[in-house]
């Protein structure tokens, strides 16, 4: 050990021979021998994370994949995965005697007999819906940015992946209580599996080991949902957090930000603790909506019985798309392929078209580089109306996505706006066809046009809406310039990605966007304010006072030398 | 019970069959009334109509009756008496408010109105009390409103209509007192109701602008005596079919459903997946996305 | 991580340093720039500081009262659920009651928390160097070199037999667990799908299975009247529970008369038709039957089939019709009840590959 130290520095307070005093010093002292920690554990709490909002739609989703295992953990300990039948004796009255299978009686009894059981399984099925939501905004953030430009590809594979998985665990989730409503669509589960040519009926027996329902799916299904695709996604989240951390996070062009850094927080401790906080908030919000908002009420839809079915009957939210393609295809069936083959009506909008939509989206980015002949690594994201093209791509997808998901509840919209259920498929056949190639003619022109603002304001200034007359008698506004401007009075900033000011009060120390409140502008507390001054007026005071010393001082040793000289 | 006589021996095509006209064609609005019509004719081919409406209601009335006595079973509740004073008072409220379209002799008007014959009290009363009935026109779909008429009115016309072609009647009693437990009335809901009602009755669009309504505001008797006589496009479920114990078992179950507490929180309408969907994009998304944009910005 | 080491300060440097240059000094070894760093309150004490830390204390202060809330309420508050009118209604406060109380508590940690940060703790600008240039060349030969040589050293490309031998070891490796573990799940369909349990050995039905509803009863042609219709079973052991069986019989009016599909003209019995219940399109009941149309449509996806046209469908995304079942009637005490007396004549429900 070194030799002791009796002032207390930048090391840990140690002990006279060395050793660290404090807990947290012990502790890291014993890691450290075995495991050399200092520097990584330094380089990982100085890593720095740039905190704009949009960059936090990520962490809805971790959060809530968070609060899907510990809920889901719970859930594990009560329900039982099987198809045997029972009379339930519950304490639900109106379900008393009624033959149904174990996973429901189990499903029923955590919501009925198990304290809390009910607010758990509500927040274990909200979280699930806001996990897959959440991906989709983050997906649709990526996207728009230009995110997913090289050298991130493999993330927006790993998260493509991650929504996938994410849809079918979820769909495998609420089949699993083996109610009317998860049934019925573990019926047309089967139709799309007997759908598939050649292998489809071998497909659905292996799945269902033999006939539909058979005895076995739940029990299959309630190892896919709580081993198998958790433990893939907890894998693929891990890889997808690493790659972050290794690439470091993208960010928005402003002043100051280049290619080859990037700026924000330090982790600890400022992102931790907002990082951290926004965990304990989305919990919380995901509790209040499972303790007030009433959620897959298996109870009310009855046991599953193939011989009954419910009007209305939709999937989750996030299979709407699926039953919205499936509603809206036409019966057109293939019959007599090769002299006696059938390809049902069933296989092109729920096998063919989920195919070619996860693999477009799946290949996009390699697409796009070679479209735009692109091979430069991107860390500085794009302003959606900076690439027009793939904003208008994005919007028409998200249109076609939007019909189809609208398409799914179709009765309902139906009932609701009494509107004839006919006239909805129609509807919704015609607007599959037509709206996407409108949404992109009009957002082409949308981002067209506000690239051109863009550049008009950085040429003639900011509308200041004060109004002049000139000596001549016309009428002009008067415009602010954001630079210097040339002989002509235009402007000579060039655009360079970042948002560009277009009202008065974005100009000055308020237009700097990562220094302005949320509620109010920011501005020194007057209190503070009024405390600054007075020290710095004592300081300059002390300051004046002691140069007015030591010039005195000063003054003095020169009179004193002077008077010597003159006695001498 | 609905029409069970023939053609041929009629002589004539009755205006309209018993369960109405195809909802799906709409009335010509330039077409005549009939009774305007009528009121054209000379006075002889008036009263030669009536003579032969009189005769095919005394051969409907038989037939109904034969028909009836041969295959419908009591209903097993208590049937109300009327009296005479009630089918002569039924009868002026009928001729006020329902002649135009069902006719003098409730034989029902071509495009307009079906036979009221043999449709029972039963009908009347779920018609009239839901208020379908008047109804203001034609439509796809005749949906509740207040009802016009009081409830000795709508009792008035039930004895109307039930002494001129009899029919099912409206059952009396404590229409929710079964031997059925609930969990078997939950169960021949969910297999004959669901369907078309919903699992918890909020009710569905059927094809081309029909509707089967939501359950939330039916009475006892009208749960019972829809179903004992299909209105427009709901099946019709006899007695013997759905027992009168069973009925009864379903509306229990429905009621109690009505009324019950959701232990879940807000039930959000009970309509299943769909408003759930809309929660977690409005509220969960829409504040979670508001709350990290209070977060990014800086203070 | 190639960051410049060369200003990284000595061990004693840093011991004569204060906390916080030595924190600095620590984040410029990893190439992090701390650009800009503020207290908050530079004079410690003021009330607009005290203020700020109570506002975040009361969050937590908050949380830790919703907290032992949740557990009172848990222990104590009435959650069996009971039908009104018979027995405490408190159940229905009691999951939004923990719900809320959870949700007051990691919302007071949560926004407590992210105050802190807002508040509390410095302000800061750190800016992080990328370092994302590909490896430097030497890296790369020397990694490609290990490679080859490795690979030199395995002989493979030498020895043809070795890797041939290896190349079908590694893919019996391949296959064999798939064999092994998903072999035991394939099972073959046969011609099951073609059959429902109404097809029965005549020698066991010679008159034909019995029809009967879900309680058991046997179904009488008395028991619907016209307009009506009923959920049917065929009465033998597993019929009711089957997911083919389920079947629609159908009253209709003596003047509606049904246009029969080829070979199914004597299918019905009197003004009785009898279909398949299970849609032909994805398989939900399509039981929406609209007594005046004729019209059976499924709510899943909206397909309508006409039953007077012998349930051809007429609208939405189906595209064959309900199979038919064959009705015929046994007396039995004087009292006519239905029987199916064969199978549909074609698979019932959605359709599939080899679908006769």
């Amino acid at each position: 050990m070194t030799a002791t130290r009796e002032r207390e520095t930048a090391s840990e307070p140690r002990s006279r021979r060395g050793q660290p005093r404090t807990l947290l010093g012990k502790t890291g002292e014993w890691f450290d021998e075995r495991l050399k920690v200092a520097r990584p554990t330094r380089h990982y709490l100085n890593k720095v994370f740039p905190d704009h909002w949009s960059f936090m739609m990520g962490e809805i989703a971790l959060y809530s994949f968070i609060v899907l295992l510990l809920t889901g953990t719970f859930l594990t300990f009560f329900f039982d995965a099987s198809m045997g039948e029972v009379r339930y004796n519950g304490s639900y009255e109106p379900l008393q005697g009624v033959e149904m299978s174990r996973a429901y009686a189990s499903t029923l009894h955590i919501s009925f007999d198990v304290r809390g059981g009910l607010v758990i399984r509500q927040i274990h099925h909200w979280a699930a819906l806001l996990f897959i939501a959440a991906m989709l905004i983050h997906m649709c953030r990526i996207f728009f940015t230009g995110a997913f430009r090289k050298p991130r590809e493999l993330n927006w594979i790993i998260g493509i992946s991650l929504i996938v998985l994410g849809v079918v665990e979820g769909f495998a989730g609420y089949s699993l209580p083996d109610d009317l409503l998860s049934g019925t669509g573990l019926r047309i589960a089967d139709a799309i599996m007997l759908s598939i040519p050649i292998i489809g009926s071998w497909v659905s027996f292996a799945v269902f080991d033999g006939e539909f329902p058979g005895t076995a799916i739940v029990g299959r299904l309630y190892i896919v949902h709580v081993l198998l695709i958790p433990a893939i996604l907890l894998a693929l989240i891990t890889v997808h957090l690493a790659l972050i951390v290794r690439q470091k996070h993208t960010q928005f062009p402003t002043a100051g930000r280049t290619e080859s850094s990037v700026s924000g927080e330090r982790v600890y401790p400022i992102y931790a603790a907002k990082a951290g906080g926004f965990f304990f908030i989305v919990f919380g919000v995901l509790a209040a909506l499972g303790g007030f908002a009433q959620i897959n009420p298996i109870w009310l839809f009855g046991p599953y019985n193939p011989a009954q079915v419910s009007s209305g009957s939709q999937p989750d939210w996030y299979m709407a798309m699926l039953d919205g393609s499936t509603r809206l295809f036409p019966s057109w069936e293939i019959h007599g392929l090769f002299g006696r083959y059938t390809v049902p009506a069933v296989f092109w909008p729920t096998v063919v078209l989920p195919t070619i939509l996860i693999g477009l989206a799946l290949v996009y980015p390699f697409i796009e580089a070679r479209l735009t002949k692109d091979r430069a690594k991107h860390h500085l994201l794009q302003r959606p109306r900076d690439v027009p093209v793939r904003t208008s791509l994005g919007a028409m997808a998200l249109t076609f996505c939007v019909v189809l998901f609208i398409s799914g509840g179709n009765d309902l919209v139906a009932s609701g706006f009494d509107i004839s259920l006919n006239a909805m498929t129609w509807g919704g056949r015609v607007a599959l066809i037509i709206l996407p190639p409108l949404a992109y003619v009009v957002t082409y022109r949308i981002c067209l046009g506000l690239q051109r603002h863009d550049r008009e304001v950085l040429e003639h200034g900011i509308e200041t809406g004060i109004i002049r007359r000139l000596p001549t008698g016309e009428f002009i506004e008067v415009h602010q310039p954001l630079g210097p401007v040339d002989d002509h009075g235009h402007g000579e900033l060039n655009y360079a990605g970042a948002s560009v000011p277009k009202r008065m009060n974005q100009l000055g120390t308020g237009a700097l966007r990562h220094a302005r409140g949320f509620f109010q502008p920011v501005v020194e507390k007057p209190e503070i304010a009024e405390k600054l001054a007075e020290v710095e007026e004592s300081e300059e005071a002390a300051d004046a006072a002691e140069r007015h010393d030591k010039i005195a001082v000063e003054l003095e040793e020169v009179e004193a030398e002077r008077r010597h000289q003159l006695t001498d | 019970m609905t029409e069970d006589f023939d053609v041929d021996e009629l002589g004539f095509n009755p205006a309209i069959s018993a369960t109405g006209a195809d909802p799906d064609e709409a009335p010509h609005p330039d077409r005549a009334s009939s009774s305007l019509g009528a009121r054209r004719r000379p006075r002889r081919a008036v009263w030669r109509r009536r003579f032969a409406g009189g005769v095919v209601l005394l051969i409907a009335l038989i037939g109904m009756g034969g028909a009836y006595a041969l295959f419908a079973t009591s209903s097993g509740a208590n049937t109300s008496t009327s009296t005479a004073a009630d089918v002569a008072a039924g009868q002026k409220l009928y001729e006020t408010s329902c002649i135009t379209c069902h006719g003098n002799n409730l034989q029902g008007v071509n495009e307009r109105g079906p036979s009221l014959i043999g449709v029972g009290g039963a009908a009347v009363y779920f018609q009239v009390s839901t208020g379908r009935m008047p109804a203001p026109g034609q439509g796809a779909e005749m949906v509740r409103k207040e009802a016009k008429f009081t409830d000795e009115q709508i009792s008035q016309l039930e004895a109307f209509v039930q002494a001129n072609g009899g029919g099912p009647e409206t059952p009396t009693g404590n229409l929710r007192d079964t031997s059925l437990s609930l969990g078997q009335g939950g169960d021949l809901f969910r297999l004959n109701c669901a369907s078309c009602h919903g699992f918890s009755g909020a009710g569905a669009p059927l094809s081309a602008g029909k509707l089967a309504p939501t359950l939330k505001h039916a009475s006892d008797s009208q749960l019972y005596t829809a179903m004992l006589t299909g209105p427009e496009n709901m099946p019709v479920f006899n007695d013997n079919q759905l027992t009168p114990d069973e009925k009864r078992a379903i509306i229990d179950y429905i009621q109690t459903l009505k009324e019950s507490n959701d232990p879940g929180g807000s039930g959000i309408g009970r309509i299943g997946p769909v408003s759930e969907g809309l929660v977690i994009w409005v509220a969960g998304i829409g504040a979670i996305v508001l709350i990290i944009m209070w977060i990014g910005a800086k203070s | 991580m190639t960051h410049s080491t060369a200003n990284v300060p000595g061990p004693d440097e840093l011991r004569e340093m204060s906390p916080e240059e030595a924190m600095l000094a620590g984040a410029e070894s990893g190439g992090v720039h701390v650009v800009h760093r503020r207290q908050r309150y530079p004079i410690p004490g003021t009330k607009a500081e005290k203020r700020a830390e109570r506002g975040v204390s009361f969050m937590f202060g908050l949380a830790a009262l919703a907290g032992v809330a949740f557990i009172v309420i848990f222990v104590a508050w009435p959650y069996v659920y009971h039908l009104p009118g018979e027995g405490s209604q408190q159940f229905r406060f009691y999951t939004p009651l923990l719900g809320g109380l959870l949700g007051v508590m990691l919302l007071g940690l949560g926004f407590g928390a992210v105050l802190w940060a807002k508040w509390l703790m410095p302000e800061e600008e750190a800016v992080e160097e990328r370092d994302d240039e590909p490896s430097p060349d030497e890296e790369k030969l020397m990694t490609a070199a290990t490679l080859s040589v490795g690979f030199e050293d395995t002989g493979l490309q030498r020895r043809r037999m070795l890797m041939g031998t290896l190349v079908l070891a590694g893919g019996a490796l391949a296959t064999v667990p798939l064999v092994a573990l998903v072999g035991s799940l394939i099972k073959k369909p046969g011609n099951q799908l073609a059959h429902t349990l109404w097809g029965q050995p005549p020698e066991k039905y010679p008159n034909g299975v019995p029809m009967i509803y879900s309680d058991g009863r046997r179904v009488s042609p008395n028991d619907i009247q016209a307009g009506g219709l009923a959920t049917v079973f065929p009465g033998v052991p597993g019929g009711v529970t089957s997911a083919n069986t389920p079947t629609l019989l159908i009253r209709l009016r003596p003047n509606q008369s049904v246009q029969p599909r080829k070979g199914q003209a004597d299918f019905g019995w009197g003004d009785f038709v009898a279909f398949s219940k299970i849609c032909t399109h994805a398989g939900c009941p399509a039981s929406l039957y609209e007594q005046q149309t004729t019209r059976l449509l499924c709510p899943c996806h909206q397909s309508q089939f006409e039953v007077l046209q012998d349930a051809k469908p007429v609208f939405g995304p189906a595209t064959r019709p309900l199979p038919k079942l064959p009705l015929g009637i046994e007396v039995v005490d004087g009292t006519q009840f239905f029987v199916g007396r064969h199978d549909f004549v074609e698979p019932i429900g959605p359709a599939y590959w080899e679908r006769p």
